[in-house]
């Protein structure tokens, strides 16, 4: 069930791919997600080119199923990391923070699938003039670095202005947010918060218990006046920037302030100090499963709520 | 006019009421604060209006709207 355009484009089992998350979406987990029938995504982040190389030769050992990696197009990187994923043959490239334009002539040239993220309408209609075999829209819902439009509204209106397939992103965990995004016009989602909690993830676990533990309202949006606003799940950190950009900080002191905070969270597992970035869909992820469970758990749930919206076709 | 025409444009794109002071030395982004996806939306629409490509390097290399005239005037 729910074998959708994008199954047959990127040789997957289920539409659902995994959000490409810096630091957290390893080798590990994005060869799990595939294993599990998913698109499982390594993020290359802000990493040198070797560690982007030795996380695909990894994902390789582990699965022999299709995996992809996206791409930080703002990384000091981006050119050897396009290099290595070429070199690579990687299956799948998704791209975040910019415009991946100039380098999809060499990705089409190798069949490497390219899915670029945009924020609005105007960028998907473009990346589709360009070649993109696919876009992920997300919604200001989502974890990490985030645009203004919400997922609700921006999937329909890009979904009715281009032909190739649409991934739906931010606010979705389960398999209600799933058929709610094919019933907007998409052809499949990013999830990235709930495989945060994936047991295969190599994220601290003090990491994992702030989401399991995450309230409706503690994924807040951060450094919104550096014009990069970022949603992460408040804590101590997130007080120090809202006291900063309240005392009229610059935008250097600020971003100052944000240097290496992903990774001390990630890694290191301090919570408090770090930056733990999480959608707001936080507090609908309860426990910590491996990804054949998650995947099963949104497809099930899918076709669950399938039933029960076909009840209203009976009051015709 | 030419000039005229993409300043139109740019107006409509970015709702702005009066464009009279817009010059050929006008910034998008630092003087009439165009973000980047305001940026997409008016090469789009100057595509359309002029039948012109603008590859997204030649885009990026634009400092102001004469540049993006001049561009469209060794183009069309």
């Amino acid at each position: 069930m729910f074998q959708t355009k994008l199954c047959e484009i990127l040789n997957i089992q289920y539409p659902i791919i995994q959000g490409g998350m810096a630091w957290v979406a390893t080798a590990e987990l994005a060869a799990a997600v595939s294993e599990a029938g998913g698109l499982g995504i390594i993020a290359a982040g802000n990493a040198p080119a070797e560690v982007v190389e030795q996380e695909i030769k990894k994902a390789k050992a582990l699965t022999d199923k299709p995996f992809g990696v996206n791409i930080m197009l703002l990384s000091p990187f981006v050119e050897e990391v396009v290099d290595v994923v070429c070199r690579e043959k990687v299956s799948v490239v998704t791209t975040g923070a910019g415009n991946p334009g100039k380098f999809m002539g060499r990705f089409k040239e190798i069949g490497t699938k390219v899915i670029p993220v945009v924020p609005s309408v105007a960028l998907a209609k473009r990346m589709e003039k360009l070649g993109a075999d696919a876009v992920i829209v997300e919604g200001t819902e989502a974890g990490g670095h985030i645009g203004e439009l919400t997922t609700m509204v921006l999937v329909p209106q890009v979904a009715s202005e281009i032909s190739i397939p649409v991934i739906a992103a931010g606010g979705i965990a389960d398999g209600r947010g799933f058929l709610a995004s094919l019933s907007l016009g998409a052809d499949g989602v990013q999830i990235g918060t709930r495989f945060i909690c994936a047991e295969e993830c190599v994220v601290h676990d003090n990491y994992k218990q702030m989401v399991i533990k995450a309230k409706d309202r503690d994924a807040i949006v951060s450094a919104r006046t550096t014009g990069h606003p970022v949603r992460v799940l408040k804590n101590k950190l997130t007080k120090e920037f809202s006291q900063m950009e309240k005392a009229g900080a610059t935008i250097d002191e600020i971003e100052k302030l944000g240097v290496g905070k992903l990774r001390l969270a990630v890694v290191e597992g301090d919570i408090e100090n770090g930056s733990v970035m999480a959608g707001q869909i936080a507090s609908m992820v309860k426990e910590i499963q491996p990804c054949g469970e998650i995947i099963e758990d949104i497809i099930n749930g899918a076709k669950e709520q399938l039933n029960i919206l076909s009840q209203y076709k009976k009051e015709e | 006019m030419l000039f005229e025409k993409v300043v139109k444009i740019i107006g409509e794109q970015l709702g702005l009421d009066d464009v009279s002071n817009i010059e050929a030395t006008t910034s998008l982004m630092n003087d009439l604060e165009a973000d980047s996806l305001d940026a997409v939306e008016i090469i789009m629409a100057i595509e359309d209006e002029f039948g012109v490509e603008i590859p997204d390097e030649e885009a990026e290399k634009f400092k102001n709207i004469g540049d993006i005239v001049k561009y469209v005037e060794a183009n069309q």
